[in-house]
């Protein structure tokens, strides 16, 4: 593309351009990403009815409990963040239960 | 017929590579250097992976009348590192790397938080001023590139390029690319310390929002398309990088990932170091040039950090204090080491303070942003 010595200020341009096109790509990227991930949460909160009776837990809540309880945060007392990761990282291991199926309310240092 | 022990003996020393040594004394310096990059990865543990290849390739490489690097001529077989170095010469090697870092890298955070892509970009800005430097100090504009390319903290980048750009330096930019990658804990911090207030590398940062695993495999798949698409020349890098990521969310080829990951990244890197190093021969390396290469290595990641990091608080001031500029350095690629940088920055301003995660995605975005820009200077500067 280039053809001869390059002039300082022909070598600004390039640089310059090469700068701004990295730019442009990775914003290109950024907006490509937020379609997906709001088509694919579109598509998530419109979900296809799915016919496993057995491995839906669908019952409803006898005493009317809120749904979604995994997006209330959990309170923690005296253990910092990462204290708290492990230890539902470790409940998840040892329950074999996968941890977005897990609920913590609270964790409290003893 | 005569035989004399000590003729033979005469005889042997005579033409044995001592001898040649004595021929050309550079390559005896070649050998001493192929012994302080052997220490350097071996004793301080200096990206000691790629370091030990590379220094026995120049040291191998330098032993004289081995034969190791003739080409084949007429119907002579090749020599050993000659067939091994086909590999950069066509780009294989650093593409087969880039396949292992898709299959070991996360690109969860980046999704969760796809504004970290613009610290990646902005984490590209060495390239670009070492491209310059370079020119100023007299390099033809091909080498100049590839010279750039340095700033991008991307080893695989660094030499794809070279091979493409500018051959005879090829060792030079790759020692100087891996040495400063490996000096990074050292590098950055004082950097980020004097381009950030107390009080910016104290903010915690949010939690980043679960990503769902359609979004994880229909990234590669997008990246690839649209990337390689819009410019050719990234498409042995990104393409294998996608793939190598794509292997690893798809769920249905966990062998493949694995191999990619460990055994196929491993194999390769014993070629890629033996290879670059087998170039560090006496006339192109024992040059001032090379000295060069290397001070300019030096300036392209300080400006690439510096990039990161101003972008950072660009960030920080227009979300209003929500983002940690300290995450702005770990835009330069060299994953994971320039996100644990970060965070370890990030706790001592801050023992509450956990940007890790945070860091990776400005660090794999620069992985993306690398390629770009050696796509951009390869279709510039490319024949």
């Amino acid at each position: 593309m280039v053809h001869g010595p390059l002039g300082m200020l022909d070598a600004l341009m390039v640089a310059l351009s090469g700068f701004v096109i990295v730019f442009l790509m990775l914003a290109l990227l950024w907006g490509l990403i937020l379609v997906i991930s709001r088509a694919i949460a579109g598509i998530e909160r419109h979900p296809q009815p799915v016919h496993h009776p057995a491995a839906a837990p669908s019952a409803p809540l006898s005493n009317g409990a809120p749904a979604a309880p995994a997006a209330v945060p959990v309170a923690l007392e005296g253990v910092d963040e990462l204290q708290a990761a492990c230890i539902m990282a470790i409940v998840s291991h040892q329950t074999g239960i996968p941890l977005e199926q897990l609920v913590f309310r609270s964790i409290k240092a003893l | 017929m005569q035989f004399s022990f000590f003729g033979a003996l005469q005889e042997i020393l005579a033409g044995s590579g001592f001898a040649a040594l004595a021929e050309d004394p550079r390559k005896l310096v070649m050998i001493l250097i192929a012994f302080v990059l052997l220490y350097l990865g071996i004793g301080k543990k200096f990206e000691p992976l790629l370091l030990v290849p590379i220094a026995f390739g120049m040291l191998l490489s330098n032993f004289p009348i081995t034969g190791l690097l003739n080409p084949p001529v007429g119907g002579s077989s090749p020599g050993m590192l000659w067939v091994f170095y086909q590999g950069v010469e066509h780009a294989i090697y650093p593409s087969i790397i880039f396949l292992g870092i898709g299959a070991m890298t996360d690109f969860g955070p980046l999704i969760a938080r796809p504004s970290s892509l613009l610290l990646g970009a902005a984490a590209q800005l060495g390239i670009f001023a070492a491209f310059l430097l370079a020119l100023a100090l007299g390099f033809p504009e091909a080498v100049a590139a590839a010279i750039g390319i340095i700033g991008g903290a991307d080893g695989p980048t660094a030499i794809l390029v070279a091979s493409r750009l500018a051959r005879d330096y090829l060792p030079a930019i790759a020692i100087a690319a891996y040495s400063y990658m490996a000096l990074i804990p050292m590098i950055q911090p004082p950097l980020m310390r004097m381009l950030t207030t107390q009080k910016e590398r104290e903010i915690k940062m949010e939690q980043l929002r679960p990503v769902s695993k359609a979004e994880k495999i229909i990234f590669p798949i997008a990246v690839a398309t649209v990337v390689i698409l819009l410019i050719p020349d990234t498409a042995p890098l990104i393409g294998m990088l996608m793939l190598g990521n794509l292997l690893r969310e798809c769920g249905v080829t966990e062998r493949l990932s694995d191999t990619a990951q460990n055994a196929l990244c491993n194999i390769v890197t014993i070629f890629l170091g033996l290879s670059v190093g087998c170039k560090a021969v006496a006339d192109t390396f024992l040059t001032w040039e090379t000295i060069k290469i290397i001070a300019l290595g030096l300036i392209a990641f300080t400006f690439s950090t510096c990039g990161g990091l101003i972008f950072g608080k660009v960030m920080c001031k227009l979300t209003g204090g929500k983002v940690n500029p300290l995450i702005g350095s770990a835009g330069v690629s060299a994953v994971p080491m320039a996100a644990r940088v970060s965070q370890v920055e990030g706790q001592k301003a801050n023992p509450a303070n956990f940007l890790l995660m945070h860091a990776m995605g400005p660090n794999v975005a620069g992985v993306i942003g690398s390629a770009v820009a050696a796509g951009f200077m390869l279709k510039v500067f490319g024949a």
